[in-house]
């Protein structure tokens, strides 16, 4: 049986409470090999749920600011970017930029390193054990982090990244704007029957390991579904769908789009990182009053 | 024009390498992963040792229903992706190899330099550069495939895109028995060139490298030459099909447009995408990528 929403409330305020029981205690040095003349780079070190030791990197443009803020929580994948790969460096002269590693990716892979394929069911029984509830805590401390910082705009400040973006705004203000993916929790038990594709194949291979735990899996998969962050989401949002016909295109998004109170602008996946970036890159610039985009862009995506 | 130029000595640091490689035995090791593992599929997670005694990963994929000898497809992974378990090449029936070159997850025990460092890891010493070791661990995934009594020796491909593009270019040149290869928007070709048209992540790791060490620049002009795909390019004689995106803005394609005049190859064909990055038109590109393998390796026509 799914648990009710007052369960699914319960959870995430009890995530919250267990997560206020520790403070940051950042550290923060700098890195002069990714220092430039128009931003300084630094590593900070905080302090997440668990207790656990998280990594981020944070870079500060030159100048007096105060500064628009892009937040990258913790991405699907090993490795922790300083920006993503293919973003111009100059993005960093404009914004401030925070990227966190989570629980288990590099640099945070103390004592946990996650396994890529392998984090989607890790823990997965239980949703108090479930590893995305110490991920989502991570992501919400970072933010946190992020919004302590002097030379931030506070009225300026971007979450991009793929589900846990969403719930993170959803969970915790602060947010102004979303840029968000979404590729793991959304409609996940019923989607992931539909492809063999990871990652939401690794849920395939674990339910067709231990078929006895596929209920378990798939309730505490609903404790994580964006329909129900949907409605506590206040930032203006910029969604990317995939391609028409695709899995998570924007026919199959409607419901989460429907669901969400702030305003919302779908883009569906032109089958091109080049369209599709420079279609995020501009309305990020839109609404953080960068008038110059085209001086921050890749060279080769300028006019 | 490119600033790429082959060292002198290019075919004898390889030959050396791979003389200290040939005297390191592979010790493959094949382990049943029942939890990626269908009714279609069979998983194994594959072990191998490298040059340096470091041990590789990789994943490894067989079709179930298969004929005794069975052609093969070697995937080589983008500077940061965690390398896939490559279910789908074996769905369209081959046995497929999904190679963790040496620091990649599960392969980073004894060489962990992380990312991003990777690129600029030891990049003053050809000798101790990381991709020396880096390349030959891809090197080796053919060895292993050749040593599997159900891989059909004489019909194996190899492709990528990005990194794995670049070291597609790289395995092609220095494994003969590759009989087709497919690079998407390669990557470690024309380094130098591309650090002064692009300023994105990875390259742009070695331009931080040389706004803090300017006085190292020529050193690091000197090793990359003898990592740069372009200068592996010539020795390639498979056929050869290679993709780029006109507005790619990790791999610029100009460097895709010199490494494609350099690749030896007589049946070779270059896809450019306009309206395309990184992706290098992936999406059109998949159909054609699997009609070339289907008639190199495979036998048929791709037209079904």
């Amino acid at each position: 049986m799914d648990p009710t929403d007052g369960a699914v409330r319960e959870y995430w305020q009890d995530t919250l409470d267990d997560l206020a029981r520790y403070p940051a205690r950042p550290e923060i040095d700098m890195l002069p090999l990714r220092s430039t003349p128009f931003a300084t780079l630094y590593g900070a070190r905080l302090t997440s749920l668990g207790p656990y030791r998280l990594f981020g990197y944070l870079s500060i443009p030159t100048g007096t600011g105060p500064f628009p803020a892009i937040y990258y929580p913790p991405k699907y994948q090993s490795v922790l970017e300083i920006i993503p790969q293919g973003t111009a460096n100059l993005q960093r002269s404009r914004y401030i930029t925070f990227s966190l590693a989570g629980r288990g990716q590099r640099n945070a892979d103390t004592p946990f390193a996650a396994m890529f394929p392998g984090l989607l069911t890790e823990g997965i029984d239980t949703a108090a054990s479930y590893v995305f509830r110490g991920i989502v805590a991570d992501a919400i401390r970072g933010l946190a982090f992020l919004l302590t910082r002097r030379e931030l705009d506070a009225a300026r400040v971007v979450l991009v990244g793929n589900d846990v973006a969403l719930i993170t705004a959803a969970l915790t203000p602060g947010a102004t704007h979303v840029v968000a993916t979404p590729a793991l929790f959304y409609k996940t038990a019923e989607l992931a029957a539909k492809t063999p594709t990871y990652p939401l194949e690794e849920i395939n291979d674990y339910v067709r390991l231990y078929p006895t735990r596929a209920e378990a899996v798939r309730r505490t998969l609903a404790y994580y579904d964006l329909r129900g962050f949907a409605p506590r989401v206040t930032a203006a949002t910029l969604l990317m769908a995939g391609a028409p016909g695709t899995l998570l295109d924007a026919r199959a998004l409607e419901p989460l789009v429907t669901a969400m109170k702030s305003p919302v602008t779908i883009h569906e996946s032109e089958q091109s990182t080049y369209k599709d970036g420079l279609y995020a890159e501009k309305w990020m610039a839109a609404r953080c009053g960068i008038t110059d985009v085209q001086n921050i862009l890749p060279e080769h995506w300028r006019d | 024009m490119s600033k790429v130029r082959k060292p002198d000595d290019f075919a004898a640091f390889w030959d050396d390498v791979e003389r200290q490689a040939s005297a390191i035995a592979l010790e493959p090791e094949v382990v049943p992963d029942p939890l990626r593992t269908s009714d279609d599929v069979e998983t194994f997670q594959v072990f191998y040792t490298s040059l340096e005694h470091i041990r590789i990963a990789a994943w490894y994929c067989r079709p179930v229903r298969r004929a005794e000898r069975t052609p093969a497809i070697m995937l080589l992974p983008g500077y940061q992706m965690d390398p896939p378990i490559p279910k789908e090449w074996a769905r369209k029936g081959y046995i497929a190899l999904s190679v963790a070159p040496r620091g990649k997850l599960r392969s980073n025990r004894q060489f962990n330099p992380g990312y991003p460092n990777l690129l600029t890891h030891n990049i003053v010493d050809r000798h101790t550069y990381a991709y020396r070791g880096f390349y030959v661990d891809t090197w080796r995934g053919i060895d292993f495939l050749l040593s599997r009594p159900e891989v059909e020796p004489t019909r194996i491909g190899v492709t990528g895109s990005s990194q794995g593009g670049g070291l597609t270019i790289t395995t092609a040149a220095m494994r003969r028995q590759v009989r087709a290869a497919a690079a998407g928007a390669p990557y470690l070709c024309g380094f130098m060139d591309a650090v002064g048209l692009t300023h994105t992540y990875p390259y742009e790791e070695i331009n931080d490298y040389m706004r803090l060490h300017p006085e190292s620049r020529h050193d690091v002009e000197t090793t990359v030459a003898y990592f740069d795909g372009i200068n592996f390019a010539d020795r390639i004689a498979c056929p050869i099909i290679v993709n780029i995106g006109l507005q790619d803005n990790v791999c610029p394609p100009e460097t895709g447009y010199t490494l494609f005049e350099r690749i030896g190859a007589r049946d070779k064909q270059l896809y450019p995408y306009d309206g395309h990055g990184h992706d290098a038109g992936r999406y059109r590109h998949g159909a054609i990528v699997d009609r070339f393998f289907a008639r190199h390796l495979l036998d048929r026509d791709g037209t079904a």
